[in-house]
């Protein structure tokens, strides 16, 4: 399993909001393990799809300088189940950014349904993890993520900081 | 905007924050020990108070950081009268009376009370 | 990999449930996970606790339903990075039921070191509930989910050779 929870963004303005999608496919394994004959999207992995949209557009604005790490699920609603076959979503917002960290919200939709409503917090690590043991070098963004992030996106997505609006 | 005013919108970022009931928000509440915050929580509830009361807070003024880490404030886990006299001057909206009576290092998240928020509201938005 | 998020179920009481999560290297995403830095991704760590929650439901409503899945997520917080090598442990409590399933509250240590916290809610349902035509799916599930059980359950013999 890779952990690449969007397949690509179609809409991303810079320190405000994107648009990333996921095809969901019965080709992924995981699908299979806990509800064999009903094949459903699990909802922490709809959660991560969001994360992954706001994570990236969180630390554009910072030219993905800083380690932009999960830190808080405010609250996350579901409304329905996704399945295979189906094209989620995630539309995320910046609500506030600092040098410490963001909060985000924003909703996901299955088609044109409403799929979940998610707001959470990102931390920057450098900035907030006193005492907690981790690299120096930015391991959430390194070479190959953002290569990813650019070679699949119908947008552009610019290196250089963005102050939000 | 009152000061009672100011109360009841600090108590609703609280609870939304923390997801905590109406009734554990007390004035006298500390936002670790009572409210069960942790650091992520902290930044939460700057950016909630800014939102909510239209104001900036810059890093450091409400909630400060590094006081317990910096060898000159902090020995053999008691806050020496260097460290006391530092935290008075970042944290004028505090009450220091348990702190000084036994500065203890865990002590000090007793100066993150409800009431502490409230009193620097209240000097901004005067 | 196998979306299993719960290896051994230590403690099992009517509002209570204590598991384990072992973090092994040999765990595919962890190669995205990152690549310098390999730790269990925030929503894995809440996916346990939601299949925690789940074996609870189950134990207290008998196994009536197939399908329990996470309705809503609230104030979850992540306090370490938990790397490979750890032993994750997870205690979920049942708080209240709901309309439609069950409110819990779970927290993941390891150590001593508080990993994840948070409140869920679990919606715990049959297919058939909303289409009586998927109730032989709702049996084979149900067989499905019961053999998960019997894998992780407490009480588990290890033969010695």
């Amino acid at each position: 399993m890779r952990w690449l929870w969007i397949d690509k963004f179609v809409e991303f303005v810079p320190g405000q909001r994107a648009v990333a999608t996921k095809n969901v496919s019965l080709a992924e394994e995981h699908l299979h393990d806990l509800y064999p004959d009903f094949p459903i999207v699990p909802h922490s992995l709809v959660i991560e799809g969001f994360a992954q949209t706001a994570g990236i557009l969180v630390g554009q604005t910072r030219q993905f300088a800083e380690k932009v790490i999960l830190a808080k699920i405010s609250r996350a609603t579901f409304h329905r189940l996704a399945r295979p076959g189906d094209t989620l979503s995630f539309h995320a917002e910046i609500r506030q950014v600092s040098e410490q960290g963001a909060t985000c919200g924003g909703m996901v939709q299955v088609g044109d349904q409403p799929l979940a409503d998610i707001e959470l917090m990102f931390s920057h690590v450098d900035q907030n993890m006193a005492g907690v043991r981790f690299p120096a070098h930015n391991f959430v963004f390194d070479g190959a993520m953002l290569q990813l992030v650019q070679s699949r996106c119908s947008v552009d997505i610019p290196l250089t900081p963005t102050k939000p609006a | 905007m009152s000061r009672d005013e100011i109360y009841a919108k600090v108590r609703i970022v609280l609870m939304d924050a923390l997801s905590v009931d109406e009734q554990d928000v007390t004035p006298q509440a500390t936002l670790r020990e009572d409210l069960g915050a942790e650091s992520i929580d902290f930044l939460d509830i700057v950016f909630r108070l800014e939102k909510e009361f239209g104001i900036k807070i810059p890093r450091g003024e409400l909630f400060p950081e590094n006081l317990v880490n910096d060898p000159q404030y902090v020995q053999a886990g008691r806050v020496t009268p260097a460290g006391l006299a530092e935290l008075k001057k970042r944290m004028p909206h505090s009450d220091f009376s348990l702190l000084e009576g036994d500065p203890q290092v865990n002590n000090v998240q007793s100066l993150f009370t409800v009431d502490a928020i409230v009193n620097y509201i209240a000097g901004k938005v005067a | 990999m196998k979306f299993n998020l719960l290896d051994h179920i230590e403690c099992l009481e009517p509002q209570r449930l204590v598991g384990v999560k072992q973090v092994t290297l040999a765990e595919e995403y962890l190669g995205d996970h990152f690549p310098s830095f390999p730790v269990l991704p925030g929503v894995l760590m809440l996916e346990a606790l939601v299949q925690a929650a789940g074996w609870l439901m189950h134990h207290r409503r008998g196994f009536a339903c197939s399908m329990a899945v996470l309705k809503e997520a609230r104030n979850v917080k992540y306090g370490q990075f938990v790397p490979p090598g750890s032993r994750l442990r997870l205690e979920v409590q049942w708080l209240a039921d709901t309309a439609g399933g069950a409110s819990f509250k779970g927290v993941g240590t390891v150590g001593d070191a508080q990993a994840v916290t948070g409140r869920l809610e679990l919606a715990y349902f049959n297919l058939a509930d909303h289409d009586a035509a998927l109730a032989p799916a709702d049996q084979r599930l149900l067989e499905h989910t019961r053999r998960r059980w019997a894998l992780i359950a407490p009480a588990q013999v290890s033969p010695s050779l």
